[in-house]
């Protein structure tokens, strides 16, 4: 791919946030008026490890550039363990893209707590910059879902 | 019937509006060839939180008969409720309506309108297809009992039978041993600020048998337990049979025990040697009046020894400390002459009475010493001062404070009860700060020293805390309402693999064998979705979180 | 209980006054009962001390996490009436039976006509200190405490406000409400309410560490008290959590911290503070993992199954713990462009570490307005302050006014956890007091 169709590139990202910290974090950041890529779509899920394999590949099948999954930082999960499970499922989703032929960094897993709104935006921008260097998703088997 | 949904998008003054073409979404969505199966109304107002916006969306939901809503405004975190509330007015099942945030996640954080507009856009076809997956949800509203069980009757167990038992209440108060009053009523006397003796527990112990609504079993212990909140099935089992209890609650209230010495590396001693624990120290004087060495003289040195056992359990046990000076004014009222010499290892004395009992004591010509580190071998004892420099000496009698540790039954009751138990072998709270009382079972209230080391005031405290919750939630004649949005299993696609049991930190899931499927308690669950994915056949569904809901989203967001 | 409750003008609700987490624990289990709720709280927002914590001890948990939730719950329930910016001046009356007068100061902005969106704040000409972020960031003469407060609504400070100190004709920030929000005509408010019983949660404020002026605060920038370094470390406060000294864009390499302070002034061991200091260890060396870090303590606190872990973990940290039997004597001078401290080791000598940064941990102390309000609730104190509970008994948040109870830190110092049980305790005796009903 040349440059200048890489810098066109709009990537598609879609973050899962969890209801009680990261969406939290998410209006936070909202509220103090940061410049947040509108790269990434928000879907608010009760907690992150509501987030199953099933939603994630659906997700990338379908031609999702990047997937952000975030929820509350370790021990803090409003469902005590949670997040520990999302941690899990995530390492294992992790080995499952790659065999796909997906980069592995197109997901990611991370904590942002309800009071971190500037790191809401940072985690949220960079990583769009990170898949937009790593240009259109591969898979795109796009099915009616 | 043909779908009608009602999109109303919001000003928020110039919040929105003035980041976000708001006419352009009005054009643009009922424009769109994905609508033409359905009934699209697409508005703006200026604010529809306020009052007069609230009475318009009912007016309209009401007037046009709308089967979805679709609110583009907020934070779900902000207005969720305030509209929920509008809907609650219609006919309109709130759990076909959603808020979308094109505030906080297009105008506020996209300063290009014409892309915060794009969206916008994307964001409100994501929830107009959403909506129209969901399903309606009604709530249930359940009977209670408000009877309460209470195991243990040690003054946590007293305590709160004592808060609960009234007319309209029984308590079931099951003690394991002879009598109730536990630990407390083997000791000498109580802290200088709980009274004379142990007269405030003895009233305690009194009250309870004065009480007609609470029935204690001796002797008895918990056989069997099933149910959930507001309707549990116990069985105790008592020296002659068993008896079956219904109750909405339980509280767990089992106590403690005390590590044994001699499993310390850093002390030995044998039988006849002068050292004692300090609970021993408690019931010598308690029955003889007076701590005497084995040859039956006063002691005229005696050494306390803090934290036996601390390292080893990796926590401090809170309550030595303070009752180690008790002992030592024991001892220095029986006779002034007696030298004593605390060896502690930092005083942990967080109640405000505490300081000027110690200090007190000082006064009374108690030794404190500060220590790195201490062996004791029988009534000889070698130390580690905090400045490094080593020092020994023998005592006529030595007193240790033994690490307090989760009572013997802990372990099997979390078996029975199916809560948790921590890594310090106490039962797990539901929340370290702000939900102590709590176990992972609603319903299931854990006090006093079964909860961590304590003393009798934080005892009480706990006590009447469980009663507090129990007081109201738990209201004769009244009924409760679980969550709605909880997790279910269908039945004909569980292959009864079980693997979602264990992930439920609340216990909402069973396994019917007979039918050879989960089954999940809509009480109980509260809907995290944390078992769904587990389930490698797809049977579970956690209801206005289903996947076909959540894909509707993801579409939108990726088309 | 005896009968005379059971009369016929016998009121079901409850006045809370104080709405940090003990009053709004109490305030929901209540609410969730039926209860009517007026939660009175001081400040233009709810939530207590523990939102200046960006995280708790000893899970170290998000602070905002945990109490936000509960916030929202307090702020959304229909048996809740929250009266912030407010005060009680008068409870009259006995258990059952009780007339409260509370008086709302005048806020300039309408609760129910703004919309948090915070564009008033940049038109206002007038900045000064943020006394809710320690002085440690700016505000406006309108303004929120912090970024994330609830209610989300802002309030005019009317001695800085120029339109209502009088200097000056301004409507700046009217004008640029397109909400009609502000009111700058608003006027104090007071309410007289029925009520049953009465639940006092006022908290508490830690010891002014002014009081010893050989510790330097007040002298040296580079000194601060435990919530100012709670503030300098929150995310979303003055600094955004970067850890410079004050008035400076200086990172500390070397900081010590001083537990105990107040500790012989006041008398007692406030629980809190090992704990706390702990923490505060453990953040710098998350922010800053090259930081010396030395903890001045005597005695360590750590009263509750889960706090030896986290001091195991400090202590593993290679943060430097240094006993002194008596931290609180020590004297903190000028060190070239740093600081020095000077305490007693435990040899008993004289002994010093370099720091460019102290933080002096506090004790915990009664809050300053808790004498006003024990006069007009008709309360007895106890000798060090706090409000009297259970005077002949042991475990009870009964206070010397039958029909009052007391909860959390007002009561004396305490953590979150004994703060939420006093607080669910206080809510079931005050269901107890209001009847029969329940039980
Ligand atoms: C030497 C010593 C001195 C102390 N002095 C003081 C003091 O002066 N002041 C103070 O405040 N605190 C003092 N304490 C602490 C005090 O003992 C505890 O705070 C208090 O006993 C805790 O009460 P509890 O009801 O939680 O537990 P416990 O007193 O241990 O009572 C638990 C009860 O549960 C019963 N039980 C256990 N398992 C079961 C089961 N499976 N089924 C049914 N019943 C069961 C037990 O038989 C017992 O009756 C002292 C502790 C010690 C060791
Ligand atoms: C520096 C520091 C750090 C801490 N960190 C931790 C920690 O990490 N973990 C932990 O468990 N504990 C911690 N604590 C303890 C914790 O802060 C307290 O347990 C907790 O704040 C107690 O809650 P509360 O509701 O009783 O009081 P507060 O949080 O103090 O709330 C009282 C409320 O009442 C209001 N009020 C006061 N007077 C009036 C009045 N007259 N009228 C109306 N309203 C009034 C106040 O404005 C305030 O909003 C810390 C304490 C300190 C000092
Ligand atoms: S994991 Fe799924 S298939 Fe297995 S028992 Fe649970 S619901 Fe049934
Ligand atoms: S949704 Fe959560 S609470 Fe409900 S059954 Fe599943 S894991 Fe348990
Ligand atoms: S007063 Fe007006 S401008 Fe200020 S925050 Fe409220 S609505 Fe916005
Ligand atoms: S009227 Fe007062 S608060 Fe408003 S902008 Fe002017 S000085 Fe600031
Ligand atoms: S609730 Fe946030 S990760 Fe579980």
């Amino acid at each position: 791919m040349d440059k200048k169709v890489k810098k066109e590139f709009d990537p598609k990202i879609v973050g899962f946030l969890c209801n009680w910290c990261t969406y939290a974090a998410a209006d936070l950041a909202g509220s103090s008026k940061m410049e947040i890529s509108p790269a990434l779509s928000v879907v608010r899920v009760m907690c992150s490890s509501r987030v199953d394999h099933n939603l994630v590949l659906t997700t990338f099948f379908n031609g999702a550039d990047g997937i952000l999954i975030a929820g509350c930082h370790p021990g803090d999960c409003h469902y005590g363990e949670g997040n520990y499970y999302a941690r899990r499922r995530y390492a294992l989703l992790k080995k499952v893209t790659e065999s796909l032929g997906l980069e592995s960094e197109r997901l990611q897993l991370t904590w942002i707590s309800a009071s971190e709104g500037n790191r809401y935006a940072e985690v949220v921008n960079s990583f769009t910059e990170k898949i937009a260097k790593l240009g259109p998703s591969p898979i795109n088997c796009r099915s009616d879902l | 019937m043909k779908a009608k949904v009602g999109v109303y998008v919001c000003e928020c003054g110039p919040n929105i509006a003035s980041k976000v073409d708001l006419d352009r979404i009005l054009e643009t969505l009922p424009a769109l060839d994905e609508y033409r199966e359905i009934e699209l109304v697409v508005k703006k107002y200026g604010l529809l939180c306020s009052a007069d916006g609230k009475n318009y969306l009912e007016e309209e939901i009401k007037s046009n008969g709308f089967t979805h809503l679709v609110l583009g405004a907020c934070s779900p975190r902000d207005h969720n409720k305030t509209f929920i509330g509008v809907c609650k007015k219609t006919d309109l099942n709130p759990y076909l309506y959603k808020i979308i945030n094109i505030r906080e996640h297009c105008a506020w954080i996209i300063p290009d309108k014409e892309k915060a507009t794009e969206k916008a856009i994307s964001y409100l076809r994501g929830g107009i297809n959403r909506v129209l997956y969901q399903s309606s949800l009604f709530e249930k509203q359940l009977d209670i009992d408000p009877d309460v069980v209470v195991i243990g009757g040690g003054i946590a167990g007293i305590e709160t039978a004592l808060s609960l038992a009234g007319e309209k209440r029984n308590i079931y108060l099951i003690e394991k041993s002879g009598k109730i009053g536990g630990k407390s009523s083997r000791f000498s006397s109580l802290l200088p600020r709980q009274g004379k003796g142990l007269a405030l527990i003895e009233e305690k112990i009194e009250k309870v048998s004065a009480n007609p609504f609470i029935k204690v079993f001796l002797e008895s212990s918990l056989e069997s337990i099933i149910g959930f909140l507001g309707n549990f099935e116990i069985v105790v089992k008592s020296k002659n049979g068993n008896t079956d209890i219904k109750a909405g609650a339980i509280v767990v209230a089992s106590g403690y025990g005390l590590i044994d010495p001699l499993s310390s590396e850093s002390h030995s001693y044998s039988e006849s040697d002068d050292v004692y624990t300090s609970l021993e120290i408690e019931e010598m004087l308690k029955e003889h009046g007076k701590i005497m060495t084995k040859s039956g003289k006063e002691p005229a040195s005696v050494a306390l020894v803090h934290c036996v056992g601390r390292e080893e359990k990796g926590y401090c046990s809170r309550i030595c400390c303070n009752y180690m000076i008790k002992i030592a004014r024991y001892l220095k009222d029986q006779s002034d002459a007696i030298k004593v010499t605390e060896f502690h290892k930092g005083l942990c004395m967080p109640d405000k009475g505490d300081q000027s009992f110690h200090k007190a004591m000082a006064e009374r010509g108690v030794e404190f010493r500060r220590i790195q580190k201490i062996t004791q071998d029988g009534t000889k004892i070698s130390f580690t001062g905090m400045d490094g420099s080593p020092g020994n000496a023998d005592f006529d009698m030595v007193i240790l404070a033994p690490a307090i540790v989760p009572s013997e039954d802990t372990d099997s009751l979390a078996e029975l009860l199916e809560i948790p138990v921590s890594e310090t072998g106490f039962f797990q709270e539901m929340h370290q700060t702000t939900d102590p009382v709590a176990t992972s079972i609603d319903g299931i209230f854990v006090v006093g020293a079964a909860h961590s080391p304590k003393g009798i005031t934080d005892s009480i405290f706990f006590a009447q805390a469980a009663a507090g919750r129990i007081l109201t939630h738990l209201i004769p004649g009244e009924k409760i309402v679980p969550e709605v949005k909880v997790t279910e299993v269908l039945e004909a696609f569980c292959t009864g693999c079980q693997n979602c049991l264990d992930v439920c930190v609340y216990g909402a899931i069973s396994y019917d064998e007979s039918k050879g499927v989960s089954v999940v308690n809509e009480v109980v669950c509260r809907g995290c979705g944390n078992c769904f994915g587990s389930c490698p056949s797809g049977a579970l569904r956690t209801k206005h979180f289903t996947n076909p809901q959540l894909y509707q989203e993801v579409r939108e967001a990726i088309r | 209980m005896t009968e005379d409750y059971i009369t016929m003008n016998r009121s079901d609700n409850v006045l809370i006054i104080g709405a940090g987490l003990a009053g709004m624990k109490a305030g929901l289990l209540l609410a969730h009962a039926g209860k009517k709720v007026y939660l009175v709280e001081s400040l233009p927002l709810i939530g207590g001390k523990v939102i200046k914590n960006e995280e708790s001890f000893p899970n170290l948990e998000c602070s905002t996490c945990m109490v936000a939730p509960v916030q929202q719950d307090v702020l959304q329930n229909p048996n809740i009436e929250t009266l912030t910016h407010s005060a009680v001046e008068k409870i009259e009356g006995e258990a059952g039976n009780f007339r409260a007068v509370i008086k709302k100061s005048a806020r300039y902005v309408s609760m129910t006509d703004c919309i948090g969106c915070g564009m008033c704040f940049d038109p206002c000409p007038v900045s000064l200190k943020n006394a809710w972020e320690e002085d440690l960031g700016e505000r406006k003469a309108i303004y929120v405490p912090c970024a994330g407060a609830l209610p989300n609504v802002p309030v005019i400070d009317p001695d800085q406000c120029l339109q209502l100190n009088g200097q000056q004709e301004c409507s700046a920030c009217a004008d640029s409400c397109m909400f009609g929000a502000i009111k700058l005509d608003d006027k104090d408010e007071t309410i007289e309410v029925d009520i049953g019983a009465v639940i006092i949660s006022t908290g508490a404020e830690t010891f002014d560490a002014s009081k010893l002026p050989e510790l330097g605060y007040g002298k040296y920038p580079g000194v601060y008290t435990p919530f100012e370094f709670e503030r300098l470390f929150a995310s979303n406060g003055p600094t955004l959590g970067e850890l410079t000294i004050r008035d400076s864009e200086k990172t500390p390499g070397k900081i010590a911290i001083i537990h105990c302070v107040g500790r012989q002034q006041v008398g007692y061991c406030s629980s809190v503070c090992c704990m706390y200091s702990l923490k505060f260890a453990h953040f710098i060396k998350s922010k800053l993992p090259d930081a010396e870090i030395f903890n001045i303590h005597s005695d360590i606190c750590l009263p509750d199954k889960n706090y030896q872990k986290f001091f195991n973990k400090v202590k593993e940290s290679d943060t430097t713990l240094i006993y002194s039997p008596s931290p609180e004597e020590s004297k903190v001078s000028q060190n070239g462009s740093g600081l020095k401290v000077v305490y007693t080791g435990a040899d008993g000598k004289e002994q010093h570490v370099e720091a460019d940064m102290v933080i002096l941990s506090g004790a915990v102390i009664p809050h300053p307005e808790g004498s006003s309000v024990a006069t007009i609730a008709g309360l007895n104190l106890d000798s060090y302050g706090f409000f009297e509970a259970g005077k002949d008994d042991i475990g009870s948040v009964h206070t010397s006014r039958e029909g009052v109870f007391v909860a959390g830190s007002a009561e004396g110092p305490k953590d979150i956890q004994s703060s939420v049980i006093q607080a669910e305790s206080a809510a079931g005796q005050v269901m107890i007091c209001l009847g029969e009903v329940n039980r």
